[in-house]
């Protein structure tokens, strides 16, 4: 009966980044959201237990103000949340993030399987979940399209850069899990009724033991210029006659297509 | 100085990597060193890493037939306790990125993953590098105080490192790894989708504005007429499955850098967006005039693609 953690990061919704040509990344009006990966790591949590029992809690660390963002995690299915919060927590780098987790789960939790989503949809440094197992000191198996238990064996298919590798390790163990694993269900009114009745256990900074200096730095944080200074046309024959020529004339296609 | 240390699964990215240590060795010099996969008593890959500016090629040892190649972590970890590398750059493959991830929480360092420039600090003391972040909608410069400074580093960032005539360097095994915890049962190789896509000179992309998988043969007949590969956005391979998740192009799929490249339908969410930035030319067939893929093509054709498309393919025949 695996005891198993998934961890989630509430995350800036990238959505709320305005497209503009200003060079500055003005967040102070965006939503936040559940990292899209995480809901697959909530999800594929979810999914065990139901096929082999266990229990499953959620875990995060961020502001205090991020309530709204353990409801969300717990109206997903977990039992019960870890909500490690500080005002100095947001803003953290992978490293600092990945320490205080395993602080966390080595003081309070007892587990089997640790389950995160392959990166977070704000920094994508995809670093926590390998990180996290290596300062547990457990076997770790990163993008993971599919998971099997068999008692304390587990089973998983991984991708690899040139296809899909078969593995088998022992619990406890770490896994990071791709958004194709599974397709993360929709809460309802009931779950989120449900959400608001189950215990969130809230760790604050005094009651951490570690060193959580940050091992990188941001030095500045600006929007990506990716505009292009389009040319519109039309679907009329003319603008796609004057495209393909345009194209042709610039040797990107050929003139006697083969 | 300490050193510039690379490692990278794909060889040809090692001698990319090769060449930027060579790079940021002239400002902030150090021996550049060169791990490479066991390659029982041929040192063929390692003369020419050194050929091409490594000062010493480390192999990992051998690994069982069953043994995954995380097993050397320790081995790599300890070597670093001692050697004390500067700086440390692993190609961003998948089990690249894991690897730098795990090293850089066992060295207790930072790490800068999928970085895109890299360069010497003004002092020469340290590393600027720039990665994406928010799906590729913002830049962050970062820094990395501990050391050694890590990065996991995209293909193709750089280009191969040149044969010099006459170089010398160490070569010089590591000791047998331990055990691996996590055991390979299988393997399955992809068919070459992905690859052929990532060299694609034309690149056709499908996305949620084809409305049925049979319309999906009118993007064929255009391929084929321009000798253009298709790939597709997330929702088309991971919601309808009408193009295998090899084909998606995005920050999480594959990143793509054609000469041209045509979205059919396609919105552009930024993660999609994000993987076709590198493209020369970028033009996209939409009917919402607000798709915000327009804003980052060169060519913005606003119209019905189910017209579009017969056009292109007739004029494209008449051409010919």
């Amino acid at each position: 009966m695996p005891r198993i953690i998934a961890c989630y990061k509430w995350v800036v919704d990238e959505a709320y980044i305005r497209t503009d040509s200003s060079p500055e990344l003005d967040l102070e009006y965006a939503d936040k959201k559940m990292s899209d990966y995480d809901r697959n790591a909530i999800e594929a949590a979810m999914q065990l237990h139901e096929k082999y029992g266990g229990s499953v809690a959620a875990i995060t660390v961020g502001h205090p103000d991020d309530t709204k963002g353990v409801k969300d995690a717990l109206s997903r299915g977990p039992e019960k949340a870890y909500f490690i919060n500080d005002p100095s927590f947001e803003n953290l780098e992978p490293a600092q993030t990945a320490a205080i987790l395993a602080d966390v789960v080595t003081a309070k939790t007892e587990y089997d399987l640790i389950i995160c989503g392959e990166g977070s949809s704000d920094l994508y440094a995809q670093q926590v979940g390998p990180r996290l197992a290596e300062l547990l000191d457990i076997p770790c198996v990163t993008m993971v399209s599919k998971i099997e238990l068999a008692g304390e064996q587990l089973i998983a298919e991984r991708k690899v850069d040139d296809g899909i590798e078969t593995v088998s390790l022992s619990l406890p163990a770490l896994l990071t899990v791709l958004p194709d694993i599974n397709s993360p269900r929709i809460p309802g009114l009931r779950d989120t009724l449900a959400a608001s009745k189950k215990p969130v256990i809230e760790i604050v900074k005094d009651e951490l033991s570690g060193d959580f200096t940050p091992c990188l730095q941001v030095l500045a944080s600006f929007k990506a210029n990716m505009e292009r200074n389009g040319q519109k046309l039309s679907d009329e024959a003319a603008d796609i006659a004057l495209l393909l020529d345009t194209l042709q004339s610039k040797g990107i296609i050929a003139r006697g297509v083969k | 100085m300490a050193g510039i240390w690379i490692f990278a699964e794909d060889y040809e990215h090692n001698l990319e990597l090769i060449q930027g240590g060579k790079e940021l060795a002239q400002k902030l010099a150090g021996k550049i060193v060169v791990i490479l996969p066991y390659n029982s008593g041929n040192d063929e890959k390692a003369h020419d890493c050194i050929a091409r500016g490594a000062d010493e090629v480390l192999y990992l040892p051998p690994l069982t037939e069953d043994g995954d190649f995380m097993a050397c972590i320790p081995l790599i970890v300890a070597e670093a306790l001692q050697e004390k590398p500067d700086i440390f750059l692993i190609g961003s493959s998948l089990r690249g990125k894991e690897l730098a991830a795990r090293i850089a929480a066992r060295l207790n360092t930072g790490l800068c993953s999928d970085c895109i420039s890299l360069k010497p600090s003004n002092d020469n003391q340290s590393l600027i590098m720039e990665r994406l972040i928010f799906g590729g909608a913002a830049v962050q410069r970062v820094a990395i105080p501990t050391r050694p400074q890590m990065a996991t580093i995209p293909p193709r960032l750089f280009f191969p490192a040149a044969v010099q005539e006459g170089r010398t360097g160490n070569i010089r095994e590591l000791p047998p790894a331990p055990p691996s915890k996590v055991k390979i049962l299988g393997k399955k190789t992809r068919t070459h989708e992905s690859a052929a896509l990532t060299e694609a000179r034309i690149l056709l992309c499908a996305g949620r504005g084809v409305e049925k998988e049979e319309d999906l043969s009118l993007v064929r007949e255009l391929a084929d007429l321009l000798g253009a590969e298709i790939g597709c956005t997330r929702p088309i391979s991971d919601e309808m499955h009408w193009l295998p998740e090899e084909c998606c192009i995005g920050l999480s799929g594959i990143q793509v850098k054609p000469e041209l490249y045509i979205g059919i339908g396609v919105s552009g969410q930024i993660q999609h967006i994000t993987g076709i930035r590198d493209a020369r030319i970028i033009c996209s067939i939409n009917n919402d005039e607000n798709a915000p893929i327009f804003a980052v093509s060169d060519y913005a054709i606003q119209g019905d693609l189910y017209k579009v498309l017969p056009l292109m393919i007739e004029g494209l025949k008449k051409s010919k």
